[in-house]
């Protein structure tokens, strides 16, 4: 994603992606994490901790590209939208078929980036601030070695020009995946509270 | 005592002044003169299919419920009991057979009529008291092709009236292929902008000039450098019928290649001859090409994109996006996912093209706090190529999509119903769509 690559188009068809299958699928287990498992041992969660406040410090200073290689190839990055329901509704409240605000594998975030990258989006120049505040960090082993299932939340404030700010609030479910001495995020449901989005637009990432 | 725009709006040469833009006084006009009066948009008749299905909306700050009764009729009403006011309901969208109110447990049916309340024998003793007088407070209700509007103005002349010859047009979105249109699941993805809605609003109606400037960077990962978007005033229209407006050029499928999804883009093509015998050569183009519209006052789409939605107007500064995507029905389950995906991934909060216009509306709303900014006219006077004067195609018409004629005449009508006493004084066009127009 560096700017001398700006020149040329890339190929975003052989990035990696998932099919609508292979979503649903990462939907539904991320639906499926209610914290059921046998909670990561205590160096585990210290690392995962260490990788989410790494995670939040090259967002905040804009290194998408070390930022875009903690993402597994089949990643599945959800932000689904929240509707006002009663109770008694019984249909699902999420579901990967409908709309939502990202449904993104990891080629839809390369575009993400390439947008970035170009130069020529004003309303990111000048520059956003974000500060990226990750805490209630609780993992939990999974039936897969080395795959740990990952409750956080999280406080994004932002401030651009001058008094134009937002506090994006909400929580994350995470599939993690320990590579050697990797951490790699394959999964992210991020639970946004908000049914309107009460700032103009979700020009980042969580 | 009601202000006259005529000296704010100079819709012949295009100056207008910025106090339309933030002046609370000509906000509350609207809200009576153009919102109150006009057909709204409030649903898409596959959100509410069923008997008892609903979902509540905005028709400007009016909060409605709007509602598909036992006889399949669909009622829209205020969402505001009758009794102290407060809210009936609380969900944006469900399955029920009333509606009660939170406060006192007033029960309303799906038709909006009160049925019955706590301790009903007292107003049944009170003296006057009639059960039909306290409903919720009913609006006019007509579709055209799957889209449900409504007004509350029992003045104002019928939908078709209102569309006139636009929905010639709006059957190249509308009616393309045998079985209608649906919206796709989930809801609207909903947005605050601290801008005037009409910023947004006259964008949609005329704007592709911006395209060419704002959505350089959004437009580059998928087109390559300088966007790849090819707009030009050779074979491009902008078309205008009692202030809707519609800007669009003949390439079939432009917009929709911005989101960079071939299968999509391979699908539409083995549609077009389909799309050719039942609208015609013109209106297929129209399809997914290059294009924006906005149907008066507020309900705008994106042809291609195929993204709907409403500017909700929120006071003189503050707007509320709601946005869905329309599909034909008949269209492939897994071509209508890569719809959802593609309008989500570019026309949403999160969307790589929405997310640089939203700056733009907020900051030319947010400089006219300046008392010298604010007296300063804004510039809507970019000409276009030429007007076509025979009878081919219907409304008022001009050559070349970069131009500023259909936002002249969204402020012209914008006008003529802020200054209006009432409805006499509010110039329809009359229809006279072609005969080719699709049933």
């Amino acid at each position: 994603m560096s700017g001398a690559a700006a020149s040329a188009k890339p190929d975003y068809s052989t990035y990696p992606t998932l099919d609508r299958k292979a979503r649903r699928a990462a939907a539904a287990a991320l639906l499926a994490m209610e914290g059921g498992g046998a909670p990561a041992s205590a160096a585990d969660l210290a690392r995962i901790e260490a990788f989410y406040r790494m995670e939040a410090r090259l967002l905040d200073e804009e290194f998408y590209d070390r930022w875009y290689d903690l993402l597994a190839d089949d990643l599945f990055y959800w932000m689904p939208l929240r509707e006002n329901r009663f109770r008694r509704d019984n249909r699902p409240s999420l579901s990967a078929d409908n709309m939502a605000m990202f449904d993104e594998t990891k080629a839809d975030i390369a575009v993400r980036l390439g947008r970035l990258a170009s130069n020529l989006v004003w309303t990111e120049d000048p520059p956003t601030r974000h500060v990226y505040l990750i805490s209630n960090v609780e993992a939990f082993e999974t039936g897969t070695t080395g795959e740990y299932e990952v409750h956080s939340a999280f406080v994004q404030y932002r401030n651009r020009s001058e008094h134009d700010e937002a506090q994006l609030v909400g929580r994350r479910r995470d599939l993690l995946r320990m590579v050697g001495d990797r951490i790699e995020v394959a999964g992210r449901l991020i639970l946004f509270p908000q049914s309107v989005l009460l700032t103009k637009n979700l020009s980042a990432f969580f | 005592m009601s202000i006259n725009v005529s000296g704010l709006v100079d819709w012949q040469r295009g100056h207008i002044d910025r106090r339309i833009f933030w002046d609370p006084a000509i906000y509350e006009q609207e809200l009576e003169r153009v919102f109150a009066r006009s057909w709204l948009f409030v649903a898409h008749e596959s959100q509410i299919e069923e008997p008892g299905a609903f979902v509540t909306t905005y028709m400007a700050q009016d909060n409605v419920i709007v509602a598909r009764a036992s006889d399949r009729s669909i009622k829209v009403f205020l969402n505001s009991c009758p009794h102290r006011g407060n809210r009936v309901c609380f969900a944006d969208s469900g399955q029920g057979r009333q509606f009660t109110c939170n406060y006192h447990g007033w029960a309303f049916g799906l038709d909006g009529a009160l049925k019955r309340m706590p301790k009903m024998a007292l107003y049944k003793a009170t003296p006057g008291f009639r059960m039909e007088d306290w409903g919720l407070k009913r609006a006019r209700v007509e579709s055209y092709k799957g889209l449900v509007f409504a007004t509350f103005d029992e003045e104002a002349p019928s939908l078709g009236d209102w569309l006139g010859d636009f929905r010639w047009y709006l059957d190249a979105v509308l009616d393309v292929e045998e079985g209608g249109t649906e919206f796709l699941p989930g809801g609207a993805t909903r947005s605050v902008m601290n801008c005037n809605w009409k910023f947004p609003a006259d964008n949609f109606v005329g704007d592709i000039y911006h395209a060419l400037w704002t959505h350089l960077g959004g437009s580059e990962p998928t087109l390559g450098r300088h966007g790849g978007v090819i707009v030009e005033n050779e074979r491009s229209w902008q078309v205008s019928v009692n202030g809707h407006g519609w800007e669009f050029n003949d390439s079939f499928l432009g917009n929709a290649a911005t989101m960079g999804d071939r299968e999509m883009l391979r699908y539409m093509k083995s549609r077009q001859e389909a799309i050719t015998a039942r609208l015609g050569e013109f209106r297929a183009k129209m399809w997914g090409s290059v294009a924006s519209a906005n149907i008066f006052p507020n309900f705008s789409f994106l042809p291609g994109y195929f993204t709907f939605r409403t500017f909700q107007p929120k006071g003189p500064t503050k707007t509320e996006i709601h946005a869905w995507t329309l599909v034909p029905k008949n269209m492939p389950d897994d071509i209508k996912d890569r719809f959802r995906r593609g309008s989500m991934r570019t026309f949403s909060p999160s969307g790589l093209l929405e997310m640089d216009d939203g700056e733009n509306w907020e900051h030319s709303t947010a400089a006219n706090a300046g008392f010298v900014t604010r007296n300063q006219r804004l510039c809507y006077a970019m000409a276009p190529e030429g007007e076509l004067d025979d009878d081919s195609l219907p409304g008022t018409v001009t050559l070349g999509q970069l131009s500023d004629a259909n936002q002249r005449l969204f402020y012209k009508k914008w006008a003529e119903m802020m200054n209006a006493e009432t409805w006499q004084d509010i110039p329809l066009e009359k229809p006279a769509a072609p005969a080719e127009a699709a049933e």
